[in-house]
């Protein structure tokens, strides 16, 4: 069978910029033993499958895989998804808005059209702190041993799925930091977590905060772009009332330091409600024979 | 901004999609410099990218340019054979008496094309392989062989561009089940400038006549799915041994991790491996860039 694809660069202003995701458009044919085997093969953090909405309330459903097993909602597959969804002309935005359906629900994505640039951003399913950091926490001061932190404790936080987050005290500490993966790996298998996320606000700058994600808990070392990581940061800063200076929308550089350079928006409206997103663009455009 | 150049993305030594190792291949890359190449390569995150561009000798039909997600090669098997069916897929290239002349940086590669359509295979020959004395102590091997058991062949570290640690066990069954101590393989390829450690046994199943695995854990790459150069090195092995099931074989690697890969091999009168098999266009389209 032959299907169209996209592969995309998401959270990013220029192609390479940001993190890459694979997109499988009227998927139906695919059972998920080769949704699973299509993305081992693609390589990346995670490749969609877009099929037809089971509600009317939906323009469209995705089904998300990484290279080992499905997940409910990740952040960078459903802005990219949404925008593949728009370039292959499958759905319309509704008073700017489309209607994502994954497993983990209903999420509305928002579409503004920027001077000829299209920039979604989705609502993500809002994380809570679990708890802070206490002394017993080895692994975790381990792996932030020699960086300076920041104002708040670094905490566990739960939002479907587990990150640490610790706040660093400037952009340097995060960006000059050599990770001990070993340390970092077993805190996320110690805690059932996805890992560390770091990052530190940078005043001054035309970014509000720098941010780095270690995935270890998913094998993956580094992570150029993170949605739900971003979103995970910002309602654990507005749930610690510690947002300051950020206010409730901000912009997270991310991918420096793997030759990236990913920009992603925040935004936390007025129901405390967490939103991530940015730009894509389309670097690869075809079929797919499977 | 430069117009969309034609890409594909491959599945080689595969009989269809999803059987073999990917390859990404940028058909029009003029224009790219190494910069752009090696951000790309690193943004596709597959184990190998290529780039043709027009040659730069006379005698060659086609150049290519090879790039890991970390670095540039000067040649890699899987890539030139899956380069070779992008560049006649795309019209660049007509091969000559079933021949064409890959220009890469380890020099001029002669490509043999059998057959035609889904069920044409394209033969590279691989680089000469060397037998590296290295002494390896004991203690390391008891952690690398613990328990497996092995076949005729003494272990052996050939290099043919890279360096793969070969060892036969005593049977298909012990390939296919093995579980490798992958710490052990880190230590022993690490501290030996090896790739990776492949290993084979002789298989009496009617469709191939070896089976392969091929780890290459310090590398990053825990399992390999489908390697051109191990099964070349492995090929040189068994003829020094004159060990060859037959001058023209075919090789079984990849379904320990969900794969289903095959590799075509042949010795010729020279002496020379060549190695091959089929490719399937996976992705077809354009790339912005």
């Amino acid at each position: 069978m032959i299907y169209p694809f996209f592969q995309l660069d998401v959270f990013s202003q220029r192609a390479g910029m940001g993190n890459p995701l694979a997109v499988v458009l009227d998927a139906e044919p695919l059972d998920s033993a080769q949704m699973q085997a299509i993305a081992a093969w693609a390589n990346l953090a995670e490749t969609t499958f877009v099929l037809a909405p089971g509600t009317p309330d939906a323009d469209y459903r995705v089904r998300i895989f990484t290279t080992r097993q499905e997940i409910a909602f990740a952040g960078h597959p459903s802005i990219g998804t949404a925008h593949a969804v728009l370039a292959a002309g499958m759905a319309t935005p509704r008073d700017g808005v489309l209607v994502q359906e994954c497993q983990a629900g209903l999420l509305p994505i928002r579409v503004n059209e920027v001077a000829g640039s299209r920039r979604l951003s989705v609502r993500v399913p809002r994380s809570r702190i679990v708890r802070f950091a206490d002394g017993n926490d080895h692994l975790l001061r381990q792996a932030l041993r020699g960086r300076q932190s920041g104002q708040l404790a670094p905490a566990l936080v739960e939002g479907g799925r587990r990150w640490w987050l610790a706040e660093l005290a400037n952009e340097s500490d995060v960006r000059t930091m050599q990770p001990d993966f070993a340390a970092i790996r077993a805190l996320a298998e110690q805690t059932q977590s996805l890992g560390l996320c770091v990052f530190a606000r940078s005043p001054g700058q035309p970014h509000g905060l720098v941010v780095r994600a270690f995935p270890l808990g998913v094998g993956i070392n580094e992570d150029p772009a993170s949605g739900a990581a971003n979103a995970a940061i910002a309602a654990f800063l507005d749930e610690a009332a510690a947002l300051g200076d950020l206010g409730d929308s901000y912009t997270v550089s991310q991918g420096r330091e793997m030759s990236r350079d990913a920009q992603l928006l925040l935004h936390i409206d007025s129901e405390r409600q967490v939103w991530v997103g940015g730009h894509c663009q389309n670097a690869i455009r075809g079929t797919l024979r499977w | 901004m430069h117009p969309p150049r034609r890409f594909d993305q491959l599945d080689v030594f595969a009989d269809r999609p999803g059987a073999g190792n990917p390859l990404a291949v940028v058909i029009d890359a003029e224009g790219f410099d190494t910069a752009a190449m090696q951000a790309f390569a690193n943004w596709t995150n597959l184990s190998e990218t290529t780039f043709l561009l027009p040659p730069t000798q006379p005698e060659a039909s086609y150049r290519v340019r090879i790039f890991t997600p970390r670095q540039e090669l000067p040649f890699a098997g899987h890539p030139s054979v899956g380069s070779a069916h992008a560049a006649i897929n795309a019209g660049l290239v007509l091969p000559i008496d079933g021949r064409l002349l890959q220009e890469c940086a380890a020099g001029l590669l002669p490509i043999r094309v059998d057959g035609e359509g889904d069920r044409r295979r394209i033969f590279v020959r691989a680089p000469p392989a060397s037998i590296v004395a290295c002494p390896v102590d004991a203690a390391t091997w008891q952690a690398v062989l613990d328990e497996l058991a092995l076949g005729a062949l003494p272990a052996a570290l050939l290099d043919n561009g890279p360096r793969w640690w070969i060892v036969e066990l005593a049977d298909e069954a012990s390939v296919r089940g093995m579980t490798p101590d992958l710490a052990a393989i880190a230590q022993l390829t690490e501290s030996t400038g090896a790739v990776g450690m492949a290993v084979f046994a002789h298989s009496s199943h009617p469709d191939y006549q070896i089976v392969v695995r091929a780890f290459c854990p310090a590398d990053g790459i825990p399992e390999d799915p489908v390697t051109g150069s191990a099964n070349a090195a492995i090929a040189d092995w068994l003829h020094r041994n004159n060990a060859l099931p037959a001058r023209h074989y075919g090789a079984s690697q990849g379904r320990e991790i969900g794969r289903d890969g095959r590799v075509d091999v042949e010795v010729d009168d020279s002496g020379a491996v060549w190695i091959g098999g089929q490719t399937q266009t996976v992705v077809h389209g354009t790339l912005d860039w």
